[in-house]
């Protein structure tokens, strides 16, 4: 199926992890013919994301920032509108969790305050840096990622799944504002995947919940980066405000 | 992107009118290079039709009879299909229909054993026909069409959208217990659409009026509706399963 991806650019946050949903986003868009900005905290990361993108024959570029820090996404998305004219897709990747704050009576303040910067502090400054453009074309496409954990409860209080649940909302009411500008807002909801988002031994994951799973087999990045183009084209552009999870039938809401 | 239908046998069942959703599944499905295509419908004259619009495509079809309410029917159709292909990878259950709906104190146990009937049990035992073959080879794709009426509520009962909740119910759980299986099975949720569905004389007015509530300022096309049944009916979505996508331009945020 043409996506109709070709000549479009992607701007893909926290693409740095060379084991990551992120740079299977933009190897994906970029083998549908868009032309991809990757973004990561760790340049060096994002560089080696933007030489595999090169090499699929799309123009590229690694951007540096910290995307919990408006005025390091604001100059991002600057340097990214100078190199490629306009951005048609945002992909709001960069997320992560503080492992280890499980025991909610002595959870601290900063690791609540470091999770919803990172996983929904981030999103909003990224959209808010990129819709200005989106708007003056009548045209963009954002993706979330969100986590299938936003949609389950487990015991004990994750700042991580409480942040993705509001990025869930924060996606939904977003997609009501923008929609009647020919804006798309949408989220993809992994589940666990074998990358380095969990500092634990993979070996120890895959034998941990995983096979608890109803499919018993964990997220791949290509599982990702597939609902990603999807969501990123027009073959869905009836789709507005949704959250499809990938994970395997973890998440059945 | 290769959406991986090549090989591939399809079974829809409601497919027989010419506006309607079912053709144009079958449509993308033929012209994404699925091998072959079975269309059933309760109208034999018109699923015909759109049998010989896939074969214009150069993809195999047939058009066979079957109300899906009736259980031998179905199960004589589903077995012809797998006799005449040898496997069924696909089944899409679009067959469904408003029957009425109206105050509470109209309503009748006639209507609802048959919008029930038809919506929900239809679903039911086409599935369970389809099962086996798809358990024989460890593989399958299970798409039922929902409604965005579940998550859209107005004055009176509507039945309809109580036995197409009653479809994401079922999703789920048959999602659940297929996953060791190898088979996904989805759904595929559309907003207010002008199809046959709408049964007003004014249908026209009664478009106009649906458009303007619908936040993306139109009904979903069949062309929408088919989109996103073939994210779910190919390989690219192959660890997603238990997951109702609504499409429905905002409708249902």
């Amino acid at each position: 199926m043409d996506l109709g991806l070709k000549g479009k650019t992607a701007l893909v946050t926290g693409a740095g992890s060379q084991i990551g949903f992120g740079k299977e986003i933009c190897l994906t868009l970029a083998r549908e013919g868009c032309d991809v900005a990757v973004n990561d905290i760790d340049l060096e990361n994002a560089r080696k994301t933007a030489d595999a993108v090169k090499a699929l024959g799309v123009k590229t570029m690694a951007v540096k920032a910290d995307v919990t820090k408006k005025a390091e996404v604001d100059e991002m998305v600057r340097k990214v509108l100078a190199e490629f004219g306009r951005i048609d897709i945002l992909v709001n990747n960069a997320g992560g969790m503080n492992f280890g704050a499980f025991n909610f009576l002595e959870a601290k303040e900063e690791t609540w305050d470091k999770d919803f910067a990172l996983n929904t502090k981030g999103a909003m400054f990224c959209s808010q840096a990129v819709l200005p453009g989106m708007t003056e074309h009548k045209y963009g496409k954002i993706v979330n990622i969100s986590s299938s954990v936003a949609k389950q409860a487990f015991p004990g209080v994750s700042t991580y799944a409480m942040s993705k649940s509001a990025l869930y909302v924060f996606t939904r009411g977003l997609a009501g504002m923008v929609i009647k500008q020919g804006i798309n807002v949408n989220s993809v909801a992994p589940g666990w995947g074998l990358t380095n988002f969990d500092p634990r031994p993979h070996d120890e994951i895959k034998k941990g919940f995983i096979p608890e799973t109803p499919r018993a087999i964990e997220t791949t990045p290509k599982d990702i980066a597939n609902a990603v183009a999807f969501l990123a084209s027009d073959v869905s552009a009836h789709i507005v405000g949704q959250i499809i999870c990938v994970d395997g039938g973890s998440t059945m809401q | 992107m290769d959406l991986g239908f090549k090989g591939k046998v399809a079974l829809l069942t409601g497919a027989g009118s010419q506006i309607g959703f079912g053709k144009a599944i079958a449509l993308l499905l033929a012209k994404e290079g699925c091998d072959a295509i079975a269309v059933t419908d309760i109208n034999l004259d018109d699923v015909k039709l759109t049998a010989e619009a896939v074969k214009a495509l150069g993809c195999k079809s047939i058009a066979l009879k079957a109300d899906v309410t009736n259980k031998d029917e179905v199960q004589k159709m589903v077995k012809q299909v797998a006799d005449e292909y040898g496997k069924i990878d696909i089944l899409v259950n679009v067959a469904g229909a408003i029957l009425g709906g109206g105050p509470l104190e109209e309503q009748k146990q006639d209507l609802w054993d048959r919008e029930v009937g038809l919506n929900l049990y239809g679903t039911m035992i086409t599935s369970q026909a389809v099962l086996p073959y798809m358990q024989k080879q460890n593989s399958g794709a299970i798409v039922n069409i929902g409604s965005g009426s579940t998550h859209m509520y107005s004055h009176g009962v509507s039945t309809y959208a109580m036995a197409k909740g009653a479809v994401d119910i079922f999703t789920k759980q048959m999602a659940i217990m297929e996953a060791k299986n190898g088979i996904r099975v989805n759904c595929v949720a559309p907003g207010p659409s002008p199809t046959n569905f709408i049964k007003a004389p004014d249908k026209q007015a009664v478009i106009d009026m649906l458009a303007k509530q619908i936040p993306m300022g139109r009904g979903a096309t069949p062309d929408d509706i088919a989109n996103a049944t073939l994210f779910f009916a190919s390989d690219i979505s192959g660890y997603v399963t238990g997951q109702v996508l609504h499409v429905s331009g905002g409708s249902v945020l």
